[in-house]
């Protein structure tokens, strides 16, 4: 049985309230309709609000903050379709909660994995993300992640760009982390207009550029160490590989 | 000279320096400006030799009154010379920041003038950073040997690492190749921060110190038996290897076209981890008896081989420093494993569920009784059967470089 979902948070919640309300577990739990064929008929998953809430209150009560935030990190993993097994994995937790220590289990390390990929992504933005000097002295930043790791991201920043301005746009999501200096917001992207950069920014980014260069040992040349430790998928938008 | 040309020299000439580690930071002052240190470091990028850039390595200048054979700012060499002022080093190093290209700076130097006369530049460009602008990111200085105890301490004050090379192995080889230097001056600004740290009853900042491998005579052996008699002492905390690369024809050194032994460099920093990580101790990695590292394999898998009757482990029975010295695994496989057994004994498809590589460690273990791969534990075929692990996918150009990376970004 393939189940249809809206993709969003209460959207899974309530599909996992039905999988206990129809004692029934999918063979697929998706929101991506090109995952539907002609042979079987999709059930639709409506999203109840007041459903979801009862759901996510019966998981903050149940579960440590650990594995709620896995959960939640999960989800933001949207390169992979983990949905029916983040049930599997929440239903686990639910008849005993010790089950979810046994890294053995197939469900429970593939769960694990997903987030350390997060992780691992969370890291490489940290690493790799370039800002670039705006007019007015805002720092502005584009990436394209291949997980959902924006709405975690702020927090690093903020705290080393003390009372600095900067925007972090998520090109591929059309997201953007916004810091004024004090607070953090996150918005979906209306106003796709190309920002000026401030007159100097090309002038750093040509040192960065030189130093780049500068620093690499001729007889130790080794592109394979490189490309393990910056994969192509980020040098499109950082400005060293320009 | 223009800022751009300035970068290019003062870069060139300090790519040198390994070191680029911008993690373990203990600094608890907040100079209140941008910037924050991380625990584990970041790394910002990687260069072309597969090397992380985590600072901004530069030298303040390369100018310098010494002539030490091996070093490639030695004042007989014709090199182009320049030199930074602190303020274009601090706006460098606030604007790279802000970017997110860089963790912070790392500041080494050439002796211009004086000892002491380059240590003030050096101090001043610190002040100018952290008090001026405040910044709060990762700062690591190379101490100037010879410089006066007062400067010394007041740098020391506003880095996060400070560390002083101590070039070569032994004294007999800097007496050769670095006839100003002695074991004693190099030593001097380390133990200073020390015995500062002491008196005020604070933590001692990180140090560290590098070592040129293949310039001298020294053993593996040697080498090991010094890194480990820094680490015990509490005076270091990271020493780092760098492969002799000729950039001069002397009589005392390596013909110019010997190839830096990189091989070597990478068992040693294997070595080196095995010490700090893997509960190993120097006298087990190498022995008298066999004063180098077997470069056909890794130092662990070769200590293995050689003390075969520790062997086959028992996986749901031995405990972590045992697991930690099977041949294959690493601190992340053992830690699923003594995390996984809690649970359930585990049996040998539990281990593949975990993606734990079993290439190796097969050889080496047992799983509820029962060995994995029934194969004598006899050296001759280990190690032959190791040696055919080693060979290199088919297909592919073979290449030593293939295996050689140092992450120096991390601890």
């Amino acid at each position: 049985m393939l189940w249809l979902y809206d993709g969003s948070f209460e959207g899974f919640f309530c599909a996992l309230h039905k999988s206990y309300r129809d004692k029934s577990i999918p063979e697929v739990l998706t929101s991506d309709t090109s995952k539907l064929n002609l042979l079987s008929e999709p059930v639709t998953i409506e999203t109840d609000r007041e459903v979801a809430k009862k759901v996510s209150e019966s998981i903050v009560s149940h579960f440590p903050r650990k594995i709620i935030e896995r959960i939640y990190h999960v989800f933001l993993c949207d390169d992979v379709a983990h949905e029916r097994e983040l049930l599997l994995y929440i239903r686990l937790g639910f008849k005993d909660i010790t089950f979810l220590e046994n890294l053995s289990h197939p469900v429970v390390f593939a769960i694990e994995g997903y987030q350390k990929r997060l992780f691992s992504t969370i890291h490489k933005m940290q690493e790799f993300l370039r800002f670039e000097m705006l007019e007015d002295g805002m720092l502005y930043a584009k990436i394209a992640p291949p997980r959902n790791v924006l709405p975690l991201l702020g927090r690093h920043f903020i705290k080393r760009l003390r009372n600095e301005r900067f925007i972090i746009h998520d090109i591929s999501r059309g997201w953007i982390v916004v810091c004024d200096g004090k607070g953090l917001e996150m918005h979906e992207v209306v106003d796709a207009s190309v920002p000026v950069l401030h007159e100097k920014e090309q002038h750093f980014q040509k040192l960065w550029q030189t130093f780049f260069d500068s620093v690499t040992i001729e007889a130790r040349k080794n592109y394979n160490a490189q490309r393990k430790s910056i994969p192509l998928l980020y040098r499109g938008l950082m400005t060293e590989f320009k | 000279m223009k800022i751009e040309e300035k970068l290019q020299i003062l870069t060139d000439s300090a790519k040198y320096d390994v070191s680029c580690s911008s993690s373990g930071s203990t600094r608890t002052h907040d100079f209140g400006g941008v910037g924050a240190t991380h625990a584990s470091g970041i790394c910002h990028s990687f260069s072309a030799d597969g090397r992380c850039i985590s600072l901004l390595k530069i030298l303040f200048t390369n100018y310098c009154i010494y002539n030490c054979s091996y070093c490639i700012n030695r004042s007989s060499n014709d090199l182009k010379r320049a030199a930074f002022t602190p303020k274009e080093i601090a706006d460098l190093t606030i604007n790279f920041y802000k970017r997110n290209y860089i963790e912070g700076l790392f500041l080494s130097s050439g002796i211009i003038t004086s000892e002491d006369h380059t240590m003030e530049l050096i101090l001043k460009t610190l002040q100018l950073l952290r008090y001026e602008h405040g910044f709060n990111g990762y700062v690591h200085v190379k101490l100037i040997p010879g410089s006066s105890e007062h400067l010394i301490k007041a740098v020391t004050r506003l880095a996060d690492r400070v560390s002083s090379n101590v070039e070569l192995p032994s004294q007999k080889s800097l007496a050769l190749l670095a006839p100003d230097k002695t074991k004693e001056k190099l030593f001097e600004p380390l133990n200073i921060v020390k015995n500062d740290a002491l008196e005020q009853g604070k933590k001692v900042i990180g140090m560290s110190t590098q070592m040129i491998i293949g310039a001298s005579p020294e053993s593996d052996y040697d080498i090991l038996r010094l890194s480990n008699s820094f680490y015990n002492k509490g005076l270091l905390k990271r020493v780092y290897f760098s492969a002799y690369i000729p950039t001069v024809t002397h009589k005392n050194l390596p013909a110019i076209d010997t190839p830096p032994p990189l091989l070597r460099e990478h068992r040693l920093y294997q070595a080196d981890w095995l010490m700090r990580f893997y509960g190993f101790g120097w006298d087990e990695i190498t022995t008298e008896r066999n004063p180098f590292l077997d470069e056909r394999f890794d130092p662990k898998l070769a200590w293995a081989l050689r003390n075969l009757h520790l062997f086959p482990v028992e996986v749901n029975r031995a405990d972590r420093e045992t697991l930690l010295r099977v041949p294959g695994f690493g601190t992340r496989s053992v830690s699923k494993i003594l995390r996984a057994r809690r649970a359930k004994a585990l049996r040998p498809d539990d281990l593949e569920t975990m993606k734990i590589s079993l290439k190796r460690a097969r050889y080496f273990i047992t799983v509820g009784g029962r060995a994995v791969k029934k194969t004598a534990l006899a050296y001759e075929q280990l190690e032959s059967t190791m040696l055919s692990l080693e060979k290199p996918k088919a297909g592919t150009q073979p290449s030593l470089f293939d295996v050689l990376q140092t992450n120096t970004g991390e601890i």
